[in-house]
């Protein structure tokens, strides 16, 4: 680089000065270097001439974009406006949000909105296309055919008509919520107001358990290299996989019971007066209140009879302390009926009132209610056994469901749609990176005598994994930025939520810019990943 | 073989029927194997079950064939006369148990699907355009009637009935220009017919130019003197260019023709205006299909030049910007920047604007970028961070971005059309995919092609026109015709950012009483027309790839 260009001509004395210098300047390096100072000047220019248009414009159509709080015009102040409050309500959130938030926040929900379509949707794209890919190459006819026309319908048409073919014309024509449709009869429900499913919630006591799963993670790798140690060292061979998952299960199972016995944060407030004293008394004094002998009799008496013994239970919505109590009751075979509040007070009065025997809910919440109540002495804190994790299931109660999780026609039409248009596009990479295998290296491990599975596991995968995977991972990127389109069907996703933003205030650019830093954020995640796992699978050249 | 082997194994394959392989084959060759087989039995048996209550004599029908299928191929196995259709059977839907539940679980819910569609769409639909409004419709049947009533819409959008025969006359000029084309290219009359298909070549690359009149029109104004002038020059700087670059031979007749055609044509082009023949369009008029169309095959035309460009700049092998000249004007670029910092340190409220007021940092970590990563090379350095930056954004940003920004970034008092800054933010995002495709192609060029042009003398362009780039661009076809597919697919997004084209139309057809909600009807024709656009497209490049020979060498 410091080299001095040279002059083309072999005998440079023999010429005049001029001539040399002549030489010296029409260089190619040197007239390369001077044209890239012009470039660099002319993109100087244009950058400054934008810049002067678009100051001149700030000032004359967006002075209010720059104005600080206290009057003056200052480009610093340019995001003061994020402070202040949204205005506006969101449909779908995943943290709590109401208008009266700052933009900040609205922004920050339609982020984590963005990213919950991305993930589920690179989750989803990922089974559906693999299945897809090894469907394209089935030795059925008709599979293979389906597969086929699945990819070419979905790559030859417009992502957006898809997805607004299955918003209006799938999700929205699907029955009321009082008449949802359940498939096979799976503890699921689909709706026009969206798609029920079951759902796992965390109890207070998840949290130890967490970590003894990540404990049993530890165990479950240390076995696996030490086995793998092992295995070099003695020749021995020995099934990793399978000492590593016992071991796993071992440590995450006695979590299990550890957490479950030594938390013990779930409580249930009655009155002394009720005689209850542990969940064990219910089935007593249910057996009281209706004079049967045995729970089991309560099948054979009137239904009304029974809905007036059932215990009336006051719960916060959507709480994992309510599932984890109805289980236990429903273990129990106690009828019960459940009221639910959105908030911790509404519930407490509505106990206070005698409108329900019993409230559930954390103990400290519980505790806090009970000092509010007229007399907290004449009430108390029963504990309730607890599972760290709940599994909650969507049922029908009345003209609703209830429990389990909701995914909204928005975000379920936007889910579907972007598994089904890359799972296509995934398909044909999966299919490519199978095909790209030579028949030679299938011939050559059954030769060897390897099973089926290790010819799978050792020979096609790791080069199949090879050619798949960097294309992949374009297409999840590319699935990632189109999470965008969800606009279109009203869904609140970080470009949508910034749209109303600029909508309502005005601020344009200061948006774009938000915007616009987000998505380069994803995509160089997204291109890390893609050079890491391309320098980690280099093939080692001689 | 001997007499002794066959004799000691009675059981091999290949000797007739032998149930205890053909068992291990299909069920107890694994558990995993028995329990996959056993599952897809009750699945289909269940299935089978419920359809049979639903379907009664459809589901009889399809067992009955399926049974008749296995039965099939138990008689050839068991007479060893396979037949055609056994055999085609035996390899391809019922080669095993699993398979030919799988196939029966299959074909039926095929039939219940194509019976359903073939009920909305037919059984119960409504064909006829006057009897759309809501009254008239069947409960699960389409109602087709509002695509011919609403034809129009769907077509041209807005545009004034008077002007619809500019649009039959620009569909007529592409048809009949692709039928000559068609013609002359047959292999019979190739050599025959060399100048028609050079002047046809000409008339294509005047053709945006044709469509450009008869649709968006031209308005009458004084001749253009310094214009003509300008013309003259650009395109004489652009001959002597390549004259001197020794891509192009010199011969009075080009030069004569590149220094008459810009006048010429303008003469041609100020008379149509002042004829008054083809008074201007307002495009915000433009819709519907016309102005996908529009859309798309200007981003096309627009994207792949600067596209190849892009690609170029950002392989380009320039001689680096030295580093004693990089970093001098970098620092003092820097030590100038900082002469702001005490004051916005002064001002700063908070943390980031602490962090913020040493902002000309940025300038020394551009020079080292351009030291370290682009070697100097300041045009790939532009050419990599355009393209990245393009890439790593959702194509609608884009497009919001030239609708809401333009206003921002243009002089004052300057509105342009929404089309055309939809097609300016568009062929910018295409471009930069564009760039990849061939990037891909120049790549895969070997070095020994590179080398051996430099061997031979050829200086850059040259290696370029000559040897580079009509192989590159022959191994990119198809990932060119997939960005041009990709192109004409995702135009519709547009109609997010408030354009009428042929999906944004819908807005306003779904919204008239006659046609209210009649949403599904127009989403299945439109799928249909971008299906078969891209259809076409992609067997077209398929055809190319094979005369060009693609993947023979």
């Amino acid at each position: 680089m410091t080299q001095t260009p040279a002059a083309p001509s072999p005998e440079p004395q023999a010429m005049p000065l001029w001539r040399r210098l002549l030489g010296y300047i029409f260089d190619v390096r040197v007239l390369g270097v001077l044209g890239q100072m012009v470039f660099i000047v002319l993109v100087v220019l244009g950058v400054r001439t934008i810049g002067s248009n678009f100051a001149d414009n700030a000032q004359r159509l967006g002075e209010s974009q720059f104005i600080c709080r206290d009057g003056n015009f200052s480009y610093r102040c340019a995001y003061d406006f994020m402070e202040s409050e949204s205005g506006f309500d969101i449909a779908d959130t995943m943290i709590d949000h109401t208008n009266t938030d700052p933009y900040w926040k609205s922004f920050q929900v339609g982020v984590l909105n963005t990213l919950k379509v991305a993930i589920f949707g690179v989750i989803l794209t990922t089974l559906l296309g693999t299945v897809m890919g090894i469907a394209r190459l089935s030795n059925n006819w008709l599979i293979s055919k389906i597969a086929l026309w699945y990819v070419e319908l979905m790559r030859n048409t417009p992502l957006l008509i898809q997805i607004f073919f299955i918003y209006f014309g799938v999700i929205l024509t699907a029955p009321e919520l009082n008449d949802a449709l359940q498939p096979l009869g799976l503890p699921m429900f689909i709706s026009r107001r969206g798609l029920n499913l079951p759902s796992l919630e965390f109890t207070s006591s998840a949290s130890i358990w967490i970590a003894f799963l990540v404990l049993a993670a530890i165990q479950f790798q240390v076995t696996w290299v030490m086995l793998g140690r092992r295995e070099e060292r003695t020749g021995q061979a020995s099934n990793r996989l399978q000492t590593g998952l016992i071991a796993f299960f071992l440590i995450a199972g006695l979590g299990w019971y550890v957490s479950s016995a030594v938390s013990d944060s779930q409580g249930l407030l009655v009155t002394k007066a009720s005689r209850v004293r542990e969940l064990g008394d219910l089935e007593k004094i249910m057996l009281q209140r209706t004079g049967a002998n045995h729970l089991d009799d309560l099948a054979r008496m009137p239904e009304e009879e029974v809905e007036d013994a059932a215990f009336q239970i006051c719960a916060i919505e959507e709480s994992a302390s309510e599932t984890n109590l109805t289980r236990q009751l429903s273990k129990l075979n106690v009828p019960y009926q459940i009221r639910r509040y959105e908030r911790p007070d509404k519930a407490t009065d509505s106990y206070a009132s005698e409108k329900c025997e019993m409230f559930v809910a954390s103990k400290t919440i519980l505790a806090a209610e009970r000092s509010t109540l007229e007399s907290p002495s004449s009430h108390l804190i029963l504990s309730v056994k607890e599972v760290p994790v709940v599994w909650s299931l969507p049922k029908r109660e009345g003209l609703n469901l209830v429990g389990g999780s909701r995914m909204r026609p928005e975000f379920t039409a936007l889910l579907l749609a972007l598994v089904l248009f890359y799972g296509s596009n995934l398909a044909e990479i999966v299919r490519a990176g199978i095909l790209a295998i030579s028949k030679g290296q299938n011939e050559a491990a059954r030769a060897l005598g390897l099973t089926e599975g290790q010819r799978l596991q050792l020979i096609v995968l790791p080069q199949a994994l090879r050619v798949i995977i960097p294309p992949g991972i374009g297409v999840a990127l590319s699935l990632a930025k189109d999470t965008s389109l969800g606009i279109a069907i009203g869904f609140p996703d970080m470009y949508a939520v910034s749209y109303t933003t600029m909508n309502q205030s005005g601020r344009v650019l200061q948006l774009f810019v938000l915007i616009m830093l987000v998505y380069m954020l994803i995509s160089l995640a997204f291109s890390v990943l893609l050079n890491w796992y391309n320098e980690k699978i280099k093939l080692v050249e001689r | 073989m001997t007499t002794n082997e066959e004799l000691t194994t009675p059981k091999a394959i290949g000797r007739g029927f032998n149930w205890q392989l053909f068992l291990q084959d299909n069920l107890t060759g694994s558990w995993m194997q028995t329990v996959t087989v056993l599952l897809l039995a009750i699945i289909t048996g269940s299935y089978v079950y419920g359809k049979y209550e639903e379907l009664p004599i459809v589901t009889a029908v399809v067992v009955a064939l399926w049974i008749l299928g296995i039965v099939s191929i138990i008689v050839s196995e068991i007479f060893h006369k396979p037949t055609a259709v056994s055999r085609w059977l035996k390899q391809n839907l019922l080669t095993s148990f699993a398979n030919s539940l799988l196939t029966l679980f299959v074909v039926l819910v095929l039939v219940s699907a194509v019976n359903g569609i073939w009920q909305w769409s037919y059984v119960n639909a409504n064909f006829n355009p006057a009897e759309t409004a809501p009254e008239f419709r069947s409960a699960n049947g389409a109602t087709w009637g509002v695509l011919w009533g609403a034809r129009k819409l769907l077509m041209t959008g807005w545009l004034e009935p008077i002007h619809s025969w500019r649009v039959w006359l620009g569909l007529g000029f592409i048809l009949i220009m692709w039928l000559f084309t068609y013609i002359t290219s047959r292999p019979a009359l190739k050599e025959k017919l060399r100048v028609a298909r050079m002047v046809l070549n000409g008339f294509w690359l005047l053709s945006p130019v044709v469509l450009y009149i008869l649709l968006a029109g031209i308005s009458e104004g004084a001749y253009n003197v310094t214009g003509t002038i300008t013309g003259v020059a650009v395109l004489g700087a652009i001959y002597a260019l390549l004259w001197s670059q020794k891509v192009i031979p010199f011969s009075w007749g080009s030069i004569i023709g590149t220094v008459v055609a810009w006048p010429l044509l303008y003469t041609i082009w100020w008379f149509i205006g002042n004829s008054g023949q083809f008074p201007p369009i307002d495009p915000d008029k433009w819709g519907g299909l016309l102005l996908t169309l529009i859309i798309a095959s200007s981003v096309i035309v627009l994207a792949f030049p600067l596209g190849m460009i892009l690609a170029l700049a950002r392989r380009s092998e320039v001689f680096g910007v030295p580093a004693w000249l990089i970093w001098p004007v970098a620092v003092a670029a820097t030590l100038w920047g900082f002469t702001t910092t005490p004051e916005l340190l002064a001002t700063s409220r908070n943390l980031v604007e602490q962090i913020m007021s040493f902002w000309p940092v940025i300038i020394l970590a551009i020079a080292y970028m351009i030291h370290r990563v682009f070697n100097g090379n300041i045009v790939a350095g532009v050419g990599t961070t355009f393209i990245e930056l393009i890439r790593s954004v959702p194509l609608i940003t884009l497009l919001f971005m030239g609708i809401v920004m333009a206003p921002f970034f243009s002089g004052e008092g300057v509105s342009i059309p929404k089309p055309w800054l939809v097609i300016v933010g568009y062929t910018l995002f295409s471009s930069a995919y564009m760039a990849e495709a061939i990037r891909g192609g120049l790549q895969a060029i070997p070095k020994g092609q590179y080398e051996a042009s430099d061997a031979l003398g050829f200086n850059g362009s040259q290696k370029m026109r000559f040897i580079i780039l009509p192989q590159a661009l022959r191994i990119v076809i198809p990932a060119i015709v997939g960005q041009f597919i990709g192109a004409f697919k995702s135009s519709s997004l547009v109609s997010i950012v408030g354009l009428f084209d042929f999906l944004g139309i819908n807005r306003s057809i779904v919204s008239n009483p006659a046609w209210l909600g009649l949403r599904l009807e127009l989403y299945v024709f439109m799928a249909i027309i971008y299906f078969t656009g891209s259809f076409l497209m992609s067997s077209y490049s398929r055809k190319l790839e094979v005369q060009l020979g693609l993947g023979d060498r």
